[in-house]
């Protein structure tokens, strides 16, 4: 594959750390963003109505996207300017707002000779109870594999790089979540927990070719790029192809292209961590730590 | 052969398990119609499918409601503490349910108006040793088995097929589950709002100024028809007859009545209610015939049977002659049967529903919930696109491991694989009946991904030289097989607090990843170990 030849780079040209340097600043660089979205926000990302609560609708009309907002926005229930969204078709809208009567927000759409083709709607008390489930459910995932980790490896430099790598891996997509302003839902969540399993699969494979079996650093490092990256590289291909296809420009399952995006960005900055950050960091352990 | 081979064995074993489980007459259809269509998702198959993928709506709520455990009442204190608690909340005694075993108490209050404090303030005033932090929001699973009885009892009584309701829980918290395929969600919302409790109050007229003690309270929000409320009418008397649907031992259909022309409900009510109902008819005059004038809501007075939903009155009628003989020569408690009016023919409607499916103990909290509804072509049509951002997903694979391994032997094995995976897991969906929803498919697309990972894993290792002899192949699988466990055991790890903190709509993903990775690990990725050896080496 092409790409593999792009990574086929001489490690020995690099020091350690100027391998870490790159994956360490892009590390920094998305918690200040996720820092400064919590100084302006309130929160390091932005929930969706499924955790802030509110209603979404979907609906279809020859309408246009202000006559949209308008019908909505004139309805005493609604606080504030509905956020309308076009879809693939062009006809298809979907109108999220904190407003949590459906009712009045379904019968508005219907007198005004919208098709209503979904209603999403959760309280604002479910929202931040699923929320908080949301973050604790991360962060047990996390700390449940760092655990694993430890008992795989047995030793500390290996098994914190890689999770290291797995933080990062959840970190930078959640910065480039806020970048490209795609919410938090729980689609997005359930990406970021596979992203866990994901993560720690080439990592695992290239600690184990390099600590749990004879040879050079730099011919099992070889070997365990060449597998790894094929691995990445196939899932990254899939997951990229099931967010262009069920985005909304083509077949609009907000659910499937959401958790595509967020995964094709976490194994793209995997692949970034596994063979800069992680190797560096087994090469310094290999070379000097287990030296001293 | 057999026993070098096994591993293939029980894939393919699985694989015709999963074909028998999936196209089995059974539920969904048959081979035939599988045969004759071809097409997996128009339902050929024994899949079932959840809202997402098939339309409808769905509701999920809590009750409202608080409960007191562990209150120590010792062996005698039950029935005293409902009525006692009842009184100090002024809320009605079926509001107020204990449930005790071994001499303590489980007390719960079935409204969303009584406050944590005054809950356990009214516990202590009878007596009881309670604190504000024994008192918990939410009421007991027992509460919550009634609430779904009584749920399905409604929606299969008003007509609507394919409903279920369920609960579900989520941190600690527990939420009634009602799911109806084809409803619109107001309607299904106004099904369920209500808890339909229905009682009946005799309403009568009384001699002299002085209210007897046996008089209750007025009925209703608009208490309109009790005359001495604004002091023009006659004075009268509210005393309740049959006070819920456990009265009914039988409800009929609605039926017009012959003389009037109304809308009425056949009722019979239980041995144990028509003794009590018959004497109090007797006692407050609804015996005689003559007393047959309804003044309720039309000046006041008179001898009324009021039909009080959910506190108001529905509908007001006095007791028909033929009715009242039978009250006063106590026939009718042999054969207590009478019929209860209502105003129209969709009030009779409800009203028969509420009476056959009984009420639900508490109310449902609509705004602490959540709602759906998705009409059923955008359903039918997320169901076929998925299934293609599938497809489109295995061929993007499928390219990708061309293109790296150049080679068919290693490649078409490694997809055979891994749709054989996913296949097995959708007999495991269509064995326990899981409703496949979106989230379900975005789990089937990562096990693709972390399958066909591992297939590479296994490939490359068993690629790295020739394999001459058993002995080198079995030592590479061993070692392969470390890492794929490893990694599988993560994602495990990394899955199931989704799976047991059931986040509402993740848990199907968390499942369903969880299952397919240990398919994987068990059974499909050893037997793609054992089919490249067949086909890389001589044996």
């Amino acid at each position: 594959m092409a790409a593999l030849d792009v990574l086929a780079v001489d490690y020995t040209d690099y020091t350690d750390r100027q391998l870490a340097a790159i994956p360490l600043v892009v590390l920094v660089l998305a918690l200040a963003v996720l820092g400064g979205w919590f100084l302006m926000t309130g929160a390091p990302v932005t929930p969706g109505i499924e955790f802030t609560g509110g209603t979404e609708l979907q609906v279809t009309t020859g309408a246009g996207q202000a006559q949209i907002q308008d019908t909505f926005a004139a309805l005493p229930a609604v606080d504030g300017q509905p956020t309308v969204t076009p879809t693939a078709g062009g006809n298809t809208f979907i109108v999220t707002t904190q407003s949590t009567d459906t009712d009045a927000l379904t019968s508005a759409a219907e007198s005004a000779g919208y098709t209503v083709e979904s209603v999403q709607e959760t309280s604002a008390s479910f929202g931040s109870d699923v929320q908080q489930l949301g973050v604790l459910g991360l962060a047990a995932a996390f700390v449940g594999m760092a655990l694993l980790v430890f008992v795989l490896f047995r030793s500390f430099v290996p098994s914190i790089a890689v999770i290291l790598s797995a933080f990062s891996d959840i970190v930078v997509p959640l910065a480039l979540m806020n970048l490209f302003g795609i919410e938090l839902s729980l689609g997005t969540v359930a990406a970021l927990l596979m992203l866990i399993g994901y993560s720690v699969d080439s990592d695992i494979l290239l600690n184990n070719h390099v600590l749990k079996r004879r040879g050079d650093f730099y011919e099992s490092t070889y070997r365990a790029r060449r597998t790894g990256v094929t691995m990445t590289l196939t899932s990254i291909s899939a997951m990229a192809v099931m967010a262009i296809v069920a985005s909304k420009f083509v077949f609009n399952i907000p659910l499937l292209s959401q958790v595509g995006l967020v995964l094709v960005m976490g194994l793209a900055v995997d692949l970034m961590n596994t063979y800069l950050l992680n190797v560096s960091l087994l090469r310094w352990y290999k070379f000097e730590g287990i030296a001293r | 052969m057999i026993r070098e081979n096994w591993r293939i064995g029980l894939l393919v074993i699985f694989v015709l398990a999963a074909a028998v489980a999936l196209f089995a007459p059974g539920l969904g259809g048959g081979v035939a119609a599988n045969a004759t269509n071809g097409n997996v998702t128009t339902g050929p198959t024994n899949l079932q499918y959840g809202l997402d993928l098939s339309g409808g709506s769905q509701i999920r709520a809590p009750l409202s409601g608080l409960t007191a455990e562990g209150v120590d009442v010792g062996p005698q204190g039950g029935n005293n503490l409902t009525g006692q608690v009842a009184s100090e909340l002024n809320v009605s005694t079926t509001d107020v349910r204990v449930r005790t075993g071994n001499g303590s108490a489980t007390v719960e209050v079935y409204s969303g108006n009584v406050s944590q404090r005054a809950f356990a303030s009214a516990l202590q005033s009878a007596g009881y040793d309670v604190q504000q932090g024994d008192v918990s929001d939410g009421l007991t699973k027992q509460t919550y088995d009634t609430a779904v009885e009584v749920l399905s009892n409604k929606i299969s009584e008003s007509g609507l097929s394919g409903g279920s309701v369920q609960t579900v829980s989520s941190g600690g918290e527990r939420y009634v589950s009602i799911e109806v395929p084809n409803q619109n969600r107001s309607e299904l919302r106004e099904l369920v709002a209500d808890q339909g409790q229905v009682k009946t109050v005799a309403y009568f007229t009384i001699e002299g100024n002085r209210t007897p003690s046996y008089c209750e309270g007025p009925v209703g929000t608009n208490a309109s028809g009790n005359g001495s409320a604004n002091g023009t009418g006659p004075t009268t008397c509210n005393v309740t007859a049959l006070p819920s649907q456990q009265s009914f031992q039988d409800v009929r259909p609605v039926r017009q009545d012959q003389q009037t022309g109304e809308p009425v409900v056949p009722v019979t009510l239980t041995e144990e209610a028509a003794k009590p109902f018959t004497e109090k008819m007797q006692r407050f005059g609804f015996d005689d015939p003559a007393n047959r004038t309804c003044g309720y809501g039309r000046g006041g007075g008179g001898h009324c049977l009021l039909t009080v939903r959910d506190g108001e009155v529905v509908y007001s009628a006095g007791v028909d002659p033929d009715l009242a003989r039978g009250f006063a020569s106590g026939e009718f408690v042999d054969d207590p049967v009478y019929q209860t009016s209502a105003q129209n023919a969709s009030q009779a409607q409800g009203l028969q529903v509420d009476l056959q499916a009984g009420a639900l103990p508490a109310p449902l909290n609509l705004q602490e919930g959540t709602s759906q509804y998705i009409l059923p072509s955008v359903a039918q049509r997320f169901k076929g696109l998925s299934l293609v951002t599938g497809l489109v997903a295995v061929l993007a694979v499928s390219v990708a491991i061309f293109v790296r391994y150049r080679e068919p032997r290693v490649a078409v094995p490694m997809l055979l694989t891994g749709l054989s995976e996913v296949f097995i897991l959708l007999g495991f969906a269509a064995t326990i009946g899981l409703p496949l929803d979106l989230s379900h498919i975005a789990g089937f697309i990562a096990v693709i991904g972390t399958g066909v990972d591992d297939l590479v894993i296994i490939a490359d290792e068993i690629l790295q030289s020739d394999v001459s002899t058993g002995r080198v192949f079995k030592s590479r699988f061993r070692r392969a097989f470390w890492v794929i466990g490893a990694a599988a055991a993560t994602t495990v790890i990394a899955m199931s607090p989704l799976a047991l903190l059931s986040l509402g709509d993740l848990r199907g993903f968390a499942i369903i990843t969880i299952v397919g990775v240990l398919i994987g690990v068990l059974i499909t990725r050893p037997a793609y170990g054992n089919v490249l050896r067949r086909l890389l080496t001589d044996n």
